[in-house]
């Protein structure tokens, strides 16, 4: 039925009915376009979604056994007003990391898309390289490099440049640089991909009306650059709030994000409902940002979908 | 014998290679890959049980006497999870690695254990199985090794584990040590037996401190310990804190675990804490990052006896330390109870306990161990092997390894939270402190 539908050829048998069936088909054809996609999401974001909330509304715990459903919207206010340190901790980090991203990748995929010629692919592989080894594995490794006497600072201390007591590890500045490391290319790609569709005959025409670099910049290539910014901003912002991975392995005691306290929820307090409420919240909050962000700054250019 | 003389001489170093800088409860579980896994299981869980009714509180089970299922025949299979490097290594001929206790018990027996080492923190662990035993389905395995703590007690609170037949383990009631039988988180052992235990005391770098570290109050003054140096246990330090202010665990509440929170508040603001643990503590222990840790006893030991890092020590401070075991339990739905019963007993022979002390360096909850391992010391010097001999000299002759009555009477087994409304107090005093 699938191909018929698609290619719109029609069993001989049914002449009478073949013009209205056809148009129907026709009709018919973007639903059976989307069907694996939108089966492929119902399974694994609303239907998992919908548990989610279901979840954040009951109430028991471990050691009943169970769980059970009873609308308990205090999962919710409990937990803001408890974690709102942490929520906000998170939402600075992030927007903190956001923009060291920005700062990092502008001027990088900038050379790349403009300069780097015929080495463009070549150097955006050597962006991704790192990417090849796991998240938990490359932050680890961070670890190594900042230990307090490991092969960065160890030296930098034996020739007395620094204080025997400095340490990067377990501060906020190990935690946010982590981050800003690990979802570099979520910045950085984007950012590519909107510089590199740029017309060059655009900045030559600026030139000849006498622009100089940085106004055939200021006015042409930046404000034709935003739909990327625009995106990497969203593709940044909303994983890094999240994460809990850096804060967990680089982090100290006053470093605690959201996403450590949902884990701590879900894995040491074995307390289901709180975890699920916090999860709720904090993909309600970036929503809202991210809609907000959007409707202030956003741009009908499809970058973002270009990207993805 | 054969098998014990083989794995002396020719796997020694192998048996050091493994374990090099590893310990079973130090292996980084990888945070991003554990959580993402489990979350999703949890939620269908957490759903499952809304709908599901009474879950895997099993009907049979309610009287009290031992589980049916260990009076049948034995299956040739028994699926083992433990933790990571918590059994005996050796390597063939072939250069296969194997587990000579489990040769051993197979030749015996008939019986082929599967062991996997997949435990790697008990609450992940957990979270894996919650689903399947909620739901009344077999988890697939037929021993796993919990600690005693939150996790034990859920399961045995909703009987997710078997009652134990005590007339299966005539090794155990022979030759369990004091501390091993009838332990006040399980009394009578009715649903679980240890399969090694540990203290949790200080582990420092005495190079790295100013003056002796003696007393708690210690780990709270940058005088001594210096500031951002101090590594604390996230799910230990509330007893460890109770314990040396002279507080018994066992029979504290909501009070005495305030008294504890505003301890460790104060040592929050004094600035010593580097960090709280729940993983890696040791990684950094071992860096120098954290000169002064809380410690599990057996990690410093293997490395101040067997790594060379001579400098480390390991000691309780005046107030005394925390005692814990990880415990064999056999969950419900478990194919394979009877043989289950006869693996754990296996490890109950003092000479099988001898092999595992010997390669994990905890404590042992077999007695007649030390001296075994003495011999094993003797005789390996006798056979020209004197590096291997005094480590395994050293091994038993550590107070921590082998503690005696006035040791063991300064440590104390942790609180035994057994319900949800205490576990949400404890939770609400004690997580503001690591989660600010």
């Amino acid at each position: 039925m699938a191909t018929e539908a698609l290619t719109g050829q029609e069993p001989a048998t049914e002449p009478p009915s073949r013009g209205r069936s056809y148009a129907a088909r026709r009709r018919l054809a973007p639903l059976w376009l989307m069907t694996p996609g939108g089966v492929y999401l119902l399974v694994f974001l609303i239907i998992p979604m919908g548990i989610l909330v279901y979840t954040s509304l009951q109430s028991g715990g471990a050691f009943s056994g169970r769980f059970y459903f009873d609308w308990d919207f205090a999962n919710y206010t409990d937990q803001i007003v408890q974690y709102e340190s942490q929520l906000i901790r998170s939402v600075t980090y992030s927007v903190i990391v956001t923009i060291a991203c920005l700062l990092l990748a502008y001027p990088m995929t900038y050379w790349i898309a403009f300069y780097a010629g015929r080495w463009k692919s070549s150097i955006l592989l050597l962006i991704l390289l790192p990417f090849f080894v796991s998240f938990v594995i490359r932050t680890v490794q961070w670890r190594f490099l900042l230990a307090d006497d490991g092969i960065l600072f160890g030296p930098l201390k034996d020739l007395g440049l620094m204080s025997d007591s400095f340490h990067v590890l377990s501060t906020p500045y190990a935690v946010v640089a982590g981050i800003t490391y690990n979802f570099l290319p979520f910045t950085a790609l984007p950012l590519y991909v909107a510089l590199d569709r740029i017309d060059r005959s655009l900045v030559e025409a600026a030139k000849d009306l006498y622009s100089s670099r940085w106004e055939a910049f200021r006015h042409v290539v930046w404000p034709l650059s935003l739909p990327g910014v625009f995106a990497a901003f969203l593709l940044t912002f909303v994983p890094a709030t999240g994460d809990y991975v850096n804060a967990a392995i680089l982090g100290g005691p006053g470093t605690t994000m959201i996403g450590n306290i949902i884990q701590a929820k879900f894995l040491s307090e074995l307390n289901y409902p709180e975890a699920a409420a916090l999860s709720v919240i904090l993909m309600v909050a970036m929503l809202i940002l991210a809609t907000a962000y959007a409707r202030v700054l956003g741009t009908e250019d499809d970058t973002l979908t270009a990207t993805i | 014998m054969t098998e014990r003389e083989d794995r002396e001489r020719s796997d020694r170093l192998l048996q050091e290679a493994m374990r090099a800088r590893l310990s079973r409860r130090s292996v980084l579980r990888g945070a991003g890959v554990g959580v993402a896994g489990i979350s999703l299981a949890s939620l269908l869980a957490a759903c499952g049980e809304g709908d599901g009714g009474t879950g895997g509180n099993g009907d049979a089970q309610t009287g009290g006497a031992p589980a049916d299922v260990f009076s049948g025949e034995p299956g040739d299979e028994v699926n083992f999870a433990n933790w990571p490097l918590y059994l005996d290594q050796a390597k063939d001929k072939d250069g296969n690695v194997y587990h000579p206790t489990l040769k051993l018990f197979e030749e015996a027996t008939g019986i082929h254990v599967n062991y996997e080492d997949v435990i790697q923190s008990n609450e992940e662990f957990f979270g894996k199985i919650q689903p399947q035993l909620a739901g009344g389905d077999s988890t697939g395995w037929d021993i796993i090794v919990i600690t005693n703590g939150r996790q034990f007690n859920v399961l045995t609170t909703n009987e997710w584990v078997y009652r134990l037949d005590p007339a299966m383990r005539p090794n155990f009631d022979a030759n369990a040590t004091p501390f091993a039988k009838d332990p006040t988180y399980d009394p009578g052992n009715t649903f679980s037996m240890p399969w090694q235990g540990g203290f949790t005391g200080i582990g420092y770098d005495k190079t790295k401190v100013n003056g002796a570290i003696t007393k708690l109050d210690d780990l709270a003054n940058p005088a001594i310990v210096g500031t951002d140096s101090v590594g604390m246990l996230s799910s230990d330090m509330p007893d460890f804190v109770m314990i040396n202010l002279g507080i018994d665990p066992a029979t504290s509440g909501p009070a005495e675990w305030q008294e504890a929170a505003d301890w460790l508040q104060m040592q929050r603001e004094s600035g010593t804490v580097r960090q709280y643990y729940d993983q890696g503590y040791i990684d950094d222990f071992v860096a120098g990052n954290t000169p002064v840790s809380m410690a599990w006893s057996g990690d410093v030991i293997y490395y101040a006896l067997w790594a060379g890092y001579t400098d480390f020590e390991f000691m309780f401070p005046e107030g005394g330390a925390l005692l814990w075991q990880d415990n064999m339990m056999v969950p419900v739905g478990a194919g394979n109870a009877p043989g289950a019963a006869q693996v754990m007993d296996w490890y109950y022979d003092p000479k099988i306990a001898t092999m595992v002390t010997e390669w994990v360096i905890y404590l042992s909850p077999v007695a007649g161990v030390q001296d075994r391992i003495l011999e094993d010391a003797d005789a390996a010097l006798d056979d020209g092997y004197k590096g291997y001999s005094n480590k395994l000299r050293a091994t038993a002759e550590s107070p921590y390894s082998f503690p005696d009555d006035a040791l063991l009477a300064q440590t104390k087994f942790g609180t035994n939270i057994t319900n949800d409304e205490q576990a949400e107090e404890w939770d609400n005093i004690f997580l503001p402190i690591t989660q600010q």
